[in-house]
């Protein structure tokens, strides 16, 4: 089956500065994980993709064809962008009535089409709000209504759980793993790991605008898994608490920062010893102050992976 | 078939365009900046309709002569001017500005027909705005009891609103194009219309008809100082010829601006 | 080995005393202006008229005594600083259009005024960054015009003679410079767009001239002038070079015109630069 994104060596830099480098991949029908830091180059490639920014070099087609203004292929792209930008004083509706006149349909398919996509992003009560007065969450929602409206067979969110309230993002959530399971093409960006795992289980991972690794998620678990994870832990009773942790064979090390009062461990297998703490902690009444993890981020993963 | 059928389509784009453009343009702080330039407009008229009507001064000057000078300094050479550079620059500018420019790029309609549909948008706003001014004007220097004068000179009215037209065709389209092109269009505008333009079209030679400004004097109906200069030292261009020049000044401003969104890469920053 | 702290560090360094704390917003808008080669360019295109009077100074001192396009007189700088109302106008658009409004755009204001600085020290400093830029293209190249005057003539009896002339070229320069700052200041702080406020500037300037124009035109008289922001200016500079005004209006009623708009700019950004909006 051929794929329905492909880039082949594509580059993109601005003057000096280059946002992405050599980037080849292929995506076919379902969600896609789009994960990088800060400044990797995602915004870059999403821009590439929606056909906004012109490749420096090598190319990227969707649906085997090139995007750089080639206009009649956006009916089958639908983009969430980053920025939150709206005609402010439009209401909901009206914005996406405007931005859908745009793709030819008459009145009543707009109309029908804007009732589905507000209902789509459960907005419905809203629509008639101006955008000006949405709350964050809201904005987010409309802005992802804009891209599926149309119903296109691509779609690419950037950062679209940004703002989000806890039950918008379940819900964007479901309704992301929905298209995907549709046979749409869903490539969505995000520098969290856990908003990605939630979404989809293949993802590209990008750093410094390259493409770092391909795959399943659960290879880039492992990765983190087989190295050294260091927790810090500040409780009550710190030094009866190493007692307790040293027997365990997942625990490489203990160690005390000066005053004795934080103890930092490490371990090979995180998860099951985020496991076990709770139970620990409880049955013998020690009290937790903080618990935090340095390496529990994307950075850590992309640290070793580039190491 | 398949050409008119993608003419249509065209048309539909533009219509869409403009209607989106329009919107955002009126409903914004602009409008009101243009209103206060136009009330102020409205003011000068009231004003020289005061002096004609006390006699304050003992040089006698008729409705024509006041309407003429009004024409002249303020309609053509500032509120056409500023009309258009405030809008024309702006429809580009305000949707990176507000980023949301993506919006658009992400449709399935040519950057050119972004363009053309954003200029008539411009287009109609100004003609919404600067033409009443005018009627106005007329009205308030003209209107009496006997309405000779005023019958007279209603011809002139209606050449006058053309050139205004034309004007704000020819303006509207120069400064959307800067607004696609340059970071600064305010900026090289306002160096355009007030630097450039009142230096060079009074120069002899070539030079004056690298001017907007030198062809709609070669128009104009009415006898005031910057036109009678020009004639003064031969400088008009015939009207026909003039009247073309405009229009194809104004198609190929537009053209260009049209190439300049196409192939431009618009980066929004964060 | 030492071995570096690498947690956070108190300044230890001496603290700037609060009667300079607006400078250091000066500084910094002026660093940020001068970085951009746009900008440089038009501040040294403003310099080609200095370059040019420098040419005549010489001129005059070698050859013309007798022509009276090159004589050295109260005109000739005053002609000079007039001339440059142009790149003023020009400089004070692309510097301080945004100066204020970019920080309403950015919610800056906030940041700022949570820093030990007043309102004053933040608007001094907006204020200082056009009282320099402004500088260079009028008061800087016409005091040096005045000293190279000095410097190419063998006889010094008309500068002993009319020593107010320095003061004039100081006086014309600041009332330029103050005019045009303050008013753009004020324009820029009523708006988050500095486009807006550029082309408002712009339409200020512009609407005043053509009312003159037209007053001027119906009436047949030149009384009107103080309509003209740019002619008050001019006859404001005819007064302190001891020229004859070029206007049948009154000097005294210019300058006047001109600190009541100097004022009200100033009230005006006083008190649109808050830190927090009450929307009652």
């Amino acid at each position: 089956m051929s794929p329905i994104l492909e880039a082949r060596e594509l580059s993109k830099w601005y003057g000096q500065v280059i946002a992405v480098n050599k980037v080849s991949f292929s995506v076919g029908a379902g969600v896609i994980g789009l994960l990088g830091p800060n400044g990797a180059g995602k915004s870059t490639l999403m821009k590439l993709i929606t056909g906004q920014l012109r490749p420096s070099q090598g190319e990227i087609t969707l649906l085997g064809e090139r995007i750089w203004n080639n206009y009649p292929l956006f009916h089958r792209i639908g983009f969430c962008p980053e920025q939150d930008s709206f005609y402010e004083r439009m209401t909901g509706a009206e914005f996406l009535a405007a931005l859908l006149r745009m793709h030819g349909y008459d009145e009543k398919d707009v109309r029908q089409r804007v009732d589905i996509a507000l209902e789509t992003v459960n907005l419905k009560e809203a629509r008639d709000k101006k955008i000006a007065a949405y709350s964050k969450g809201m904005r987010q929602r409309i802005k992802m209504a804009q891209a599926v409206a149309h119903d296109p067979q691509v779609l690419i969110l950037d950062e679209p759980l940004a703002g989000m309230d806890p039950i918008g993002r379940h819900e964007t959530i479901r309704v992301v793993r929905e298209w995907g399971k549709a046979g749409k093409c869903v490539v969505v960006s995000s520098h969290i790991l856990h908003e990605i795992e939630a979404m989809t289980q293949n993802i590209l991972l990008i750093h410094n605008g390259q493409v770092l690794a391909e795959g399943d998620v659960h290879q880039i678990r492992s990765l983190i898994d087989k190295h050294p994870h260091n927790i810090y832990i500040r409780c009550s009773e710190p030094r009866r608490l190493a007692e307790l942790l040293v027997g365990f064979s997942d625990v490489e090390s203990i160690r005390f920062n000066t005053d004795g009062k934080v103890l930092t461990v490490e371990s090979r297998q995180p998860d099951e010893f985020y496991e076990r703490l709770p139970e620990l902690l409880l049955r013998h009444e020690i009290e937790l102050e903080e618990i935090t993890s340095p390496d529990d981020n994307l950075q850590a993963v992309f640290h070793y992976l580039v190491k | 078939m398949h050409a008119s059928f993608s003419l249509v389509k065209a048309w539909r784009d533009v219509r869409t365009i403009a209607f989106l453009t329009l919107d955002t343009l009126f409903w914004s702080k602009k409008t009101i900046f243009v209103a206060i330039i136009s009330i102020l407009i409205l003011g000068m008229s009231v004003l020289g309709r005061l002096i004609m009507a006390y006699r304050w001064i003992s040089v006698p000057f008729t409705a024509a002569q006041v309407f003429a000078t009004l024409m002249s300094t303020a309609v053509i050479h500032f509120l056409v001017v500023f009309v258009t550079l405030f809008y024309g620059t702006a429809l580009i500018s305000d949707e990176v500005e507000g980023k949301t420019l993506t919006y658009l790029f992400v449709r399935p309609i040519p950057k050119p027909t972004i363009m053309v549909g954003k200029c008539l948008a411009l287009i109609w706003i100004s003609v919404m705005l600067v033409l009443p001014t005018i009627v106005l004007s007329y009205f308030i220097l003209y209107l009496r009891a006997d309405m000779t004068q005023f019958m007279e000179d209603v011809n002139l009215l209606a050449k006058d609103m053309g050139i205004v037209f034309l004007a704000l065709l020819a303006y509207g389209s120069f400064f959307a194009l800067i607004g696609a092109w340059l970071k600064h269009p305010i900026l090289a505008g306002l160096i355009y219309a007030f630097g450039w333009e009142g230096i060079v079209s009074y120069l002899p030679g070539f030079t004056r008809k690298l001017t907007i400004t030198h062809y709609i004097q070669s128009i104009f109906p009415h006898q005031d100082s910057s036109t009678a200069l020009a004639m003064l030292i031969g400088q008009r261009t015939d009207s026909v010829e003039a009247v073309i020049t405009l229009v194809l000044l104004a198609a190929f401003f537009l053209a260009t601006a049209s190439l300049i969104l196409r192939e431009r890469e618009y980066v929004l920053e964060q | 080995m030492p071995i570096y702290d690498l947690g956070y560090r108190h300044w230890s360094g001496a603290w700037t005393s609060h009667p300079y704390r607006w400078w250091v917003i000066t500084r910094q808008g002026i660093q940020l202006l001068v970085h951009k080669k746009r900008f440089t360019a038009l501040l040294l295109l403003s310099l080609i008229p200095f370059l040019v009077r420098s040419v005549m100074l010489y001129l005059s001192s070698a050859v013309g005594r007798n022509i009276p396009l090159l004589q050295i007189n109260a005109k000739f700088f005053e002609d000079f600083l007039s001339q440059q109302m142009f790149f003023v106008f020009i400089i004070a658009t692309y510097a301080g259009a945004g100066l204020v409004a970019n920080d309403l755009k950015a919610n800056a204001l906030q940041i700022y005024l949570s820093k030990p600085i007043t309102r004053q020290d933040y608007l001094m400093g907006k204020l200082g960054v056009l009282v320099f830029f402004l500088t260079l293209p009028t008061l800087v190249p016409a005091v040096l015009l005045y000293l190279l005057a000095i410097l190419f003539q063998t006889n010094l009896s008309y500068f002993r003679d009319n020593p107010w002339v320095l003061a004039s070229i100081v006086g014309y320069s600041l009332a330029i410079i103050f005019t045009y700052s303050l008013i753009m200041l004020a324009l820029s702080s009523l708006t988050r767009s500095s486009r807006f406020a550029g082309i408002s500037f712009a339409a200020v300037f512009l609407f005043s001239q053509i009312l003159y124009g037209i007053l001027s035109g119906i009436l047949r008289t030149s009384k009107v002038a103080w309509v003209s922001l740019g002619n008050n200016l001019t006859q404001v500079g005819d007064f302190l070079f001891r020229g004859t005004a070029h206007f049948g209006s009154p000097t005294w009623l210019s300058a006047v015109i001109l600190l009541a708009l100097m004022a009200g700019s100033a009230w005006v950004v006083h008190n649109r630069v808050k830190a927090v909006e009450v929307v009652s």
